[in-house]
């Protein structure tokens, strides 16, 4: 999973074992990124 | 059996027209109303693919404007029903995406306007998408619907019973519409809509006149107002067809 630090805005790849944080600068909040698949929606 | 209906225009332009129709019945008239509204088909965005929307509204927003853009419906015969028309949209902020920025792949099936907007986008958001227009009625969705301000009433016919007494306060008497005097149709816009502006000093009396409508009919770019008209009215001969063939008559 692809997740964006909140502080330093680098990309951060998360394991089970790391918990959550933020390898580069240690802050704890962390943004999931978009997926880049292209995505259909219908028109409602 | 084919009637003729003595139709006269009021006002016209391309979008929008008053027109008054005699010789028809009320149903008849409500008939016309319905099928333009509910019965002409037009084009519209049905699918939307994001490819990237960065901006602060989410997909399903975004995809539901795109789908009340209205879009030209080509002339009748050039498309048939479940073909698609992609169009695509590609805008980097920070700007606005206008239904103007939508580049499709039919010259047929356009924006009908240019200026409609879509989404504000702030620095570094960007909406990039495509979307499959298709054809179908304005009973089905409103997005649909190539006549969006149709409505009818009575011609009304003005007469002068006399003059007003000579210390007597003249009454304003508001009429919208268009009136009919001595076979002159005059819409009412013309005297602010208040008779006693057009008839200073007089009583006048107003009365439906039978089997004639005044119509209002305003399209939303999707086709000129002619052609909603006359494609309401095929439209009403295809389900009359199709209904005498079924009832075998």
């Amino acid at each position: 999973m692809s997740y964006k630090c909140s502080r330093c805005k680098r990309d951060v790849e998360l394991d089970e074992y790391g918990g959550v944080r933020c390898p580069y600068c240690g802050h704890r909040v962390l943004l999931k990124e978009r997926s880049r698949d292209v995505k259909e929606v219908g028109v409602n | 059996m084919a009637t003729d209906y003595d139709v006269e225009f009021v006002e016209r332009e391309d979008r929008e027209a008053r027109f008054l129709v005699r010789g028809v019945t009320p149903a008849f008239a409500n008939g016309i109303r319905r099928a333009m509204v509910a019965d002409v088909p037009t084009m519209a965005v049905d699918t939307v693919r994001f490819i990237e929307n960065s901006s602060v509204m989410f997909d399903e927003q975004i995809a539901l404007r795109l789908g009340l853009v209205p879009l030209t419906t080509p002339p009748e015969g050039e498309f048939v029903e479940d073909d698609t028309v992609t169009l695509s949209i590609d805008v980097q902020g920070p700007a606005t995406a206008y239904s103007g920025d939508l580049v499709s792949s039919d010259d047929l099936v356009q924006p009908a306007d240019e200026n409609v907007p879509i989404i504000q986008l702030k620095d570094d958001q960007r909406l990039e998408a495509e979307a499959d227009a298709i054809m179908n009625h304005g009973k089905n969705h409103a997005k649909h619907q190539g006549g969006v301000a149709v409505g009818y009433r009575h011609l009304q016919r003005v007469e002068v019973v006399g003059d007003l007494d000579e210390f007597e306060e003249q009454e304003s008497q508001i009429v919208r519409g268009v009136v009919e005097d001595d076979g002159e149709l005059v819409p009412t816009s013309e005297f602010d809509h208040d008779l006693a502006n057009r008839y200073p000093g007089k009583e006048v009396r107003l009365e439906d006149v039978p089997e004639a409508f005044v119509f209002h009919v305003e399209t939303d770019g999707s086709f000129t107002v002619d052609e909603l008209v006359t494609r309401a009215a095929d439209s009403i001969i295809d389900r009359a067809t199709e209904l005498e063939d079924a009832v075998q008559l």
